[in-house]
């Protein structure tokens, strides 16, 4: 994607700097691409956006202040080197908390407000046949944060059996999804197996920066 | 034509053959010397494509009214050339075993091929004046480029892939393959019909499959592969969205006399309905 040679990118709010962007012609704006693992925080009139296959992509805003951003994540199919049988469960759903928290904590670190907040959820596809429903733990997953949390959820598009662009415009709440053909689907699945290996190589505790 | 695309043919000559029943029936069709019982024999010859043709030919996919229980028959019911697209239908998913890949499973290329001949056969139907048996084969071949690609070429592709990924406002996966290639799937296959000397239709199908405008013998056609395949890709994503599948070229609409949303929905629908009992028959599922 071509950078517009007129303007630069929005200041990224400090933690964000590494998130590559472009600008998007389409949307005549600056768009931050996220990978898995990845999320995104921003004050301005700019996209975030991303492909999911089987992973999970919160898109949460203050309505009223038009602050939010994107996260991009799965759970860990086991909770470390344990195997997921024992304590495995608790350390995947730290692993999916740690995910929605860092996101929404940095959206009120930015002047967002709790009772403002809308969600949008997307992804948990099933695009490889013959593998367990790993999108179907991550829309449980979502889906349980967001009542125990008491969000509202506005919009989503989750499960089926394809991959998904999703383009969204905090400011705003506008947001684009697209489904991806199945030719997609093992470049997509290989992105999301690699940043598994790095998230059950990781266990999730105190400090450690996962993002 | 570009050097590069005819080495990279050149170079799965080997591993991926055409079924010698194919080749004779082929040749038979062409020649003026031949007769309806040289291809009858030479179908004969061939016991398993022998046993997929008549089961095909009596699948509620074509419909005949009475049954079809002997070869001859079934040469002069279904026509000549139409037993030459059924030869290379029914063998073509097997044949490209030879051509394996990591970046798309044969199961996901192979149905989306099958979506795009029974969405190319539709249309060709409502369209009339074209044939809509050999419009259903070149869908069903529309993309071998691809699997030449990735087989020969498997990192460069998966870049290609890579930026249709990255990129969110709609690059195709021919214009990013153009991008890091120089060339796309469309032409490579056009060019392996070529060498293949299949016949002039599927080449010009295959080929122009992404510009039906260059298409100069069968533009009729061309444009009904071009439509088909973005309707399979809406039949496969169960949407109607034009913004989620590759833009179709109006003048493809034009040139085949059909427009509209009426066209593209029922159409979809009425494929999406077809997909399992062809699966059964194309695929061997």
């Amino acid at each position: 994607m071509a950078l517009s040679p007129t303007s630069r990118p929005p200041l990224a709010l400090p933690g964000f700097e590494h998130i590559k962007r472009g600008w998007n012609d389409t949307y005549e704006a600056f768009s931050a691409r996220l990978m898995p693992g990845e999320y995104y925080v921003t004050l301005h009139d700019e996209g975030v956006y991303t492909t999911l296959g089987s992973c999970i992509s919160a898109c949460i805003r203050d309505r009223v202040r038009g602050i939010g951003g994107m996260n991009h994540f799965m759970l860990p199919a086991s909770g470390g080197k344990d195997g997921w049988k024992s304590s495995g469960l608790s350390a995947a759903t730290r692993y999916g908390n740690f995910a929605m928290e860092h996101l929404i904590n940095d959206i009120l670190k930015n002047g967002g407000k709790r009772e403002n907040l809308e969600v949008k959820l997307f992804g948990g596809g099933r695009i490889i046949a013959n593998m367990t429903d790993v999108g179907m733990r991550n829309i449980a997953f979502a889906h349980d944060y967001i009542e125990t949390e008491g969000l509202q959820v506005t919009a989503e598009d989750v499960g089926d059996v394809f991959p998904r662009m999703v383009v969204y415009f905090p400011k705003t709440g506008r947001v684009r999804v697209k489904r991806l053909r199945s030719l997609h689907n093992n470049t997509i699945a290989e992105q999301e197996i690699r940043y598994l290996t790095t998230i059950e190589d990781k266990p999730v505790s105190g400090d450690i920066e996962l993002f | 034509m570009n050097p590069n695309i005819a080495e990279l043919v050149q170079g799965v000559q080997g591993l991926v053959t055409l079924p010698d029943v194919f080749i004779r029936i082929n040749q038979l069709v062409e020649s003026p010397d031949s007769s309806m019982n040289d291809i009858a024999a030479a179908v004969a010859r061939d016991p398993s494509f022998t046993v997929r043709l008549l089961r095909v030919a009596n699948s509620p996919f074509y419909g005949f009214s009475s049954s079809i229980d002997t070869v001859p028959k079934a040469v002069s019911v279904i026509g000549t050339s139409q037993v030459r697209n059924l030869a290379l239908s029914t063998a073509i998913a097997s044949s490209f075993a030879g051509l394996p890949n990591s970046l798309v499973s044969m199961e996901n290329f192979w149905r989306h091929s099958l979506y795009c001949a029974l969405a190319a056969r539709l249309l060709a139907r409502q369209a009339h004046k074209c044939d809509a048996e050999a419009v259903f084969t070149a869908g069903l071949l529309h993309d071998i480029g691809e699997l030449v690609i990735f087989n020969r070429l498997p990192e460069r592709a998966k870049e290609a892939l890579q930026l249709v990924l990255d990129d969110a406002e709609g690059l195709t996966v021919h214009q990013a393959e153009r991008q890091v290639l120089g060339f796309d799937h469309a032409q490579v296959g056009g060019e392996l019909a070529r060498q293949w000397k299949l016949p002039s239709l599927l080449e010009e199908c295959i080929g122009c499959h992404h510009n039906p405008g260059e298409a100069t013998r069968h533009p009729r056609e061309a444009a009904i592969v071009h439509i088909a395949n973005a309707l399979a890709v809406m039949a496969e994503l169960d949407t109607l969205a034009h913004e989620d599948v590759s833009p179709i070229d109006p003048l493809a609409w034009e040139a085949i006399g059909l427009q509209g949303d009426d066209v593209i929905e029922s159409t979809v629908h009425e494929v999406q309905a077809e997909i399992a009992e062809a699966e059964k028959l194309f695929l061997g599922k």
